[in-house]
């Protein structure tokens, strides 16, 4: 919402100057978001006439101007202007005078100073609208209004100090899109006057009506509208109108145009002026549209429509979408001669989101889907009428006026102990009185409740809460203390069995990767390629094709993350980031924290690239390998959490280098290094090695338990055991575990050798495997034959299941 | 008999020229192996009366165990000088860097998100995470925002191609609110059985969603609600617990806040927040950095509760703008970069 201060004070005139309003209005929730005067700064600017003027004796286009500006002496001024005319008022920058800087530029003010010109003294400059900031007119002086007195300043002349102010409007104040509401609100806050325009009768001189038939009482709660006849369309604006139109960032248009969007901006009511002559058959028919039919609009867009749509329609079919835009065949022109102006009530919920459906807004639409006082038609329609006669002249027919159904406005109720409650502060209830009061509400003081009947003005008023908002607005926020709250205190602690993510970033973050934050969108090729995903969930209204749908994998953008720190120089890359991945699961439900169909599981995940170790003048540089990574997911995997590895293909990663991690069977990540193809498509100079797990299991953590020390010494037993090369190490620890009893506190793998041919005691198609065998009883010393028994079974089961054998 | 003062002396002479430990142990024999000096003196005694050979023998003694005493001597000035020697020759450029000292860092947003966590924490909030695919109730309907009601288009929403168990299309949540309600559901239900309800205090930070790209706006960015129910929260009591916690987040006791009537349409009153420091670059402007209000009875009774008896607030901070005061980041767009140049700043 856009306005003039001048305008605004001829509805309410406080004694607080444009700031002080616009501060009032900000903190009463109507946000001024800009204030300027109607034109920047500049000063030293006349009213001057042009009393004679000459060619300059040495240049073509340049004239030399006697120019009254109301001293005894005319100036002698050189000007360049194409419109140079004896007689002409013009804006005349005396010397010493100060003129904005052209739009765009960081240029200083400009100063005029005398100056020669080609040889002639010139005392000043003659201007142009945007030498002045008013326009980007250029095409030559500004011509001021006849009545200016030479000398006369021109800022105030014009009335270039005038404020404009453009108000931010949240959606339940639409009784504030229009000047009288924004005057509404400045009165109560204030406490001056407001001045309702006066709309008296235009009584009719025609009998002529124009029938219409409301079929939709849904969409349409009120019908009011009147013909005029031999009305003049060419009649021009008054400079007036469109200095206020102008102001509120309206182009001026035509008389009937400008009247229809003026009485908008000053009352709220959108109207629609049709040409009365170009209704086919003569009546008018609001009802919803039909499938099939279409609408060609005043924009030049023809729209379908369907039965949600509310159409008026004439003989030929639907002439314009209700309460959002007129139709191009029965728009007004030049030639018109006969209107029908229109003002009904639409119902919100028949407007709200329609023409969002077509891909515009209109200011009606904007005002009838958050809602319109029902009460004003026939008032508003006398108001357009008498400024149509005031303009173009005409014959006004009697108005017509049909009251289908109309909003309810039954009381609203608040209880003043409530009101208190809410607020936080004991407020005596004269004063909600008073600030309810000032609004305008109608009230009544029942003793400890108050009620209010809403207005026909206001469709945000209908439970208590929304009266107590009224109270706390006029009251002001900022009178409202800030308490730190007297609560009971409980303490609240997060359970030590849970890992906070926070703890999971610390431990990549202390094993040098760098946390990133990628989009949850992606190009649907890193799915494809990258995560094997063909069926992505995907974005319906995505803001850029290669965001296009919702990733299941971090994979993808971990990559990018790779390339874009290599094409800036970075050769050592590693980056975690924690965030959800989405994948269709018919088997999720509505849950607490579920939604049915997607599982979005939050993942933590990581990429490595280049050098294993941060380059040092004491280690030897080598490239970072899975087991690097695989350390560093290790390092998050909680203590009492029982993982396997297990080798298969995936299709980002190398298939003889990556693995499936399952935590109790479940699967639940990746990690492997990135598959040549990808390298080779990404242009990577080496391969990255990335894992990516969900943090549900990680985040679940045992809380430690005791177990007596064993104050009895360790046995230690190494078995090197031959094997066929393709069994994983894993399985054989994991029948090794198996097979071990209590007394076994620890078996690891603390050598792997898998020779390049046959040699010694391996065939080329074998492996050796050592394990070295904690044993340790907490009651006693274990003995030998009791430490080889044990080693013996661990041995007998190896042998079973993998068919291994001692290494000699 | 030859004087034991200088077989003692000489002793001495002898040992300290040594500069080997096994030469030390060869003159040791001179004097006091089988065959050395003091030896064979102690031989001699057995020919002596017995009253000489008594002060004889204490002689001899005595010289013996001044001998001994410089060997010793002579031993550990040997030990100290070697070991003087290994540790000159151990000694490293103490200057060299060490190993293995670079660290990673959380990202910016998420260094502030921690930071905000352990502000709420304090006194005594939960910390709550949800699902970002969201459905159209919890998201706007739950919130008071029935379809085509203009306020929804305050928010431009992303749609995904699947449904919810209603039919509607899922979307991108917009806002962390809906968190609020699934937060509050599970509270109010854990307690339905309790004549008390233990307060709700819980934030919920995480990734949110708008169909918006410029210099301002990022598609996807980072918000924190806040919640605060009980039977007596108040907004007043909104306006110290944020301004408290806008003091604490910046360790500045001089910001101001001022309360902006706003509209949202899960709470009311609403309020949007501006907040002004008393020094720095920002100094004197009035930043804006949050939504709030008294939580809406429709939402209050959504949440599975009565609204006579709960009341309460919420407010919503985007944690980009928090970032961004705090540490004078000027481009949203720095933040889903993910150029390590930016990030490691936050190390």
């Amino acid at each position: 919402m856009k306005f003039s201060e001048s305008w605004l004070r001829t509805f309410v005139n406080p004694t607080q100057d444009g700031e002080a309003i616009a501060h009032a209005l900000t903190m009463a929730g109507l946000e001024v978001e800009e204030l300027q005067t109607a034109a920047p700064p500049f000063s030293g600017v006349v009213a001057g006439r042009i009393v004679s003027f000459a060619k300059h004796p040495s240049a073509d286009r340049l004239s030399v101007c006697q120019v009254d500006v109301g001293d005894a002496q005319a100036l002698n001024i050189v000007c360049g202007a194409p419109n140079v005319a004896a007689g002409m008022l013009v804006p005349c920058a005396r010397v010493g005078a100060r003129l904005p800087p052209l739009p765009g530029t960081d240029a200083q003010p400009l100063e005029i100073r005398r100056a020669s010109m080609r040889g002639v003294a010139s005392e000043g400059m003659l201007c142009s609208a945007r030498e002045l900031g008013l326009s980007d007119d250029h095409s030559g002086l500004l011509a001021l209004p006849a009545h200016a007195t030479p000398g006369a300043d021109v800022r105030a002349l014009l009335d270039l100090d005038d404020r404009i102010f453009t108000v931010k409007l949240t959606p339940n104040r639409a009784d504030a899109l229009s000047v009288l509401g924004i005057a509404r609100e400045v009165a109560a806050l204030t406490g001056a006057p407001l001045v309702e325009p006066a709309m008296p009768a235009v009584p009719a001189t025609v009998g002529d009506a124009l029938r219409v038939t409301v079929h939709a009482s849904d969409l349409c709660g009120r019908f009011s509208g009147r013909l005029v006849r031999g009305v003049n369309a060419r009649a021009a604006t008054p400079q007036w109108m469109k200095d206020r139109l102008e102001r509120a960032g309206q182009r001026p248009i035509s008389a009937l145009v400008d009247i229809s969007n003026y009485v908008m901006l000053e009352l709220g009511r959108p109207s629609h002026i049709f040409d009365a002559d170009k209704i086919a058959g003569g009546e008018l028919h609001v009802r919803w549209g039909r499938a099939g039919e279409s609408v060609a609009l005043l924009n030049g867009q023809t729209v379908a429509v369907d039965a949600s749509v509310g159409v008026i329609a004439d003989a030929r079919g639907p002439e314009a979408l209700a309460g959002i835009m007129g139709g191009d065949a029965t728009a007004v022109s030049l030639e018109t001669t006969s209107i029908f102006i229109e003002a009904a009530f639409w119902w919100p919920a028949a407007i709200q989101g329609r023409a969002r459906r077509y891909n515009f807004a209109t200011e009606a639409g904007h005002r009838f889907e958050r809602g319109v006082d029902f009460s004003t038609t026939v008032a508003h329609v006398e108001r357009i009428t008498a400024l149509v006669l005031e303009i173009c002249g005409g014959a006004p027919g009697p108005i017509g006026d049909q009251i289908l159904s109309l909003p309810e406005r039954p009381p609203v109720r608040m209880r003043v102990a409530r009101c208190r409650k809410v607020i936080g502060v004991a407020l005596a209830k004269d004063e909600m009185l008073s600030a309810l009061g000032r609004l305008g509400l109608p009230l009544r003081d029942l003793g400890e409740v108050i009620e209010v009947t809403p207005p026909p003005f206001r469709f945000d008023l209908s439970i208590e809460e929304d009266l107590i908002e009224e109270v706390a607005r006029m009251h002001g926020f900022d009178n409202i203390p800030a308490l730190p709250p007297k609560a009971r205190s409980a303490m609240f602690n997060a359970p030590e069995s849970r890992r906070s993510l926070f703890t999971l970033r610390d431990i990549l973050a202390g094993r040098d990767y760098q946390e990133v934050v990628n989009y949850s969108f992606v190009d649907a090729a890193w799915e494809a390629d990258l995560a094997g995903n063909l069926t992505p969930i995907r974005l319906k209204n995505p803001i850029a094709s290669q965001m296009g749908v919702m990733r299941s994998s971090l994979f993808g953008s971990l990559v990018a993350n790779v390339a874009y720190n290599l094409n800036r120089k970075q050769s050592r890359v590693r980056v975690f980031e924690v965030g959800r991945v989405f994948r269709a699961d018919a088997a999720v439900p509505d849950g607490p924290l579920t939604v049915a169909g997607v599982d979005q599981p939050m993942m933590i995940g990581a990429v490595a690239f280049g050098a294993a170790r941060q380059e040092q003048w004491g280690s030897r540089a080598r490239p970072v390998d899975f087991f690097d990574v695989k350390g560093d997911l290790e390092a998050l995997l909680p203590g009492d959490l029982a993982v396997r590895f297990v080798a298969a293909t995936h299709p980002a990663l190398h298939p003889g280098r990556s693995a499936q991690i399952f935590a109790a069977d479940r699967p639940v990540g990746w990690i492997g290094e990135l598959h040549p193809r990808w390298v080779a498509a990404h242009d990577l100079p080496g391969a990255p090695v990335l894992f990516e797990i969900d943090t549900a299991v990680l985040v679940v953590t045992a809380v430690p338990s005791y177990a007596e020390v064993a104050h009895t010494p360790p046995v230690l037993r190494d078995i090197a055991l031959v094997v066929d090369a393709a069994t994983p190490a894993g399985a054989v620890l994991a029948t090794l575990t198996a097979a071990a009893d209590s007394r076994v506190t620890s078996i690891s793998l603390f050598d792997h050798y898998r020779p390049a041919k046959a040699g010694g005691d391996l065939a080329e198609s074998e492996k050796s495997l050592a394990f070295r065998v904690v044993m340790q009883d907490t009651q006693r010393t274990l003995t030998d034959a009791e430490a080889e028994a044990m080693t013996q079974k661990l041995v007998d089961a190896a042998v079973q299941a993998h068919r291994a054998r001692l290494r000699a | 008999m030859p004087d034991l003062d200088s077989i003692v002396a000489q002793a001495r002479t002898q040992f300290a020229a040594i500069s080997e430990p096994a030469q030390l142990e060869e003159a040791k024999a001179r004097f006091l192996g089988k065959t050395g000096s003091v030896t064979s003196l102690l031989k001699t005694l057995g020919g002596l009366p017995a009253e000489e050979r008594r002060v004889q023998g204490e002689a001899i003694n005595h010289a013996k165990q001044a001998i001994e005493a410089a060997l010793a001597l002579r031993r550990d000035e040997l030990a100290r000088a070697r070991m003087e020697q290994r540790l000159a020759a151990e000694a490293l450029d103490v200057t060299l860097p060490g190993r293995n000292s670079q660290r990673g860092a959380l990202h910016p947003i998420l260094r502030t998100q921690r930071r905000v966590e352990s502000i709420f924490r304090s006194i005594g909030f939960d910390v709550a995470e949800g699902p970002e695919i969201e459905s159209d109730w919890y998201n706007f309907t739950a919130l008071n925002s029935p379809e085509n009601h203009p306020a929804r288009s305050m928010q431009d929403t992303f749609y995904v191609d699947a449904s919810d168990s209603a039919g509607k299309p899922l979307l991108l949540r917009t806002h962390t609110s809906p968190m609020q309600v699934r937060y509050a559901k599970i509270h109010a239900a854990a307690h339905r059985e309790h004549p008390e309800m233990a307060p709700i205090k819980v934030i919920a930070p995480g990734r949110t969603y708008r169909v918006d790209s410029d210099a301002t706006h990022s598609p996807m960015f980072h918000q924190v609600e806040g919640l605060w129910i009980d039977e007596d929260i108040s907004f007043a009591d909104l306006k110290g617990v944020f301004l408290n916690f806008m003091r604490a987040f910046f360790e500045d006791e001089h910001i101001v806040a001022r309360f902006r009537p706003s509209y949202f349409p899960f709470t009311e009153p609403s309020a949007e927040i501006d907040i002004a420091f008393s020094s720095g670059p920002m100094k004197g402007r009035w930043l804006e950095v949050s939504g709030s209000g008294q939580v809406h009875p429709d939402v209050v009774r959504n949440f599975g509760l009565d609204p006579e008896r709960y009341i309460g607030f919420a407010f919503g901070t985007g944690l980009e703008r928090l970032t961004m005061l705090r540490y004078g980041i000027g481009d949203l767009r720095l933040f889903f970069e993910g150029d390590l140049r930016f990030l490691r700043q936050f190390a």
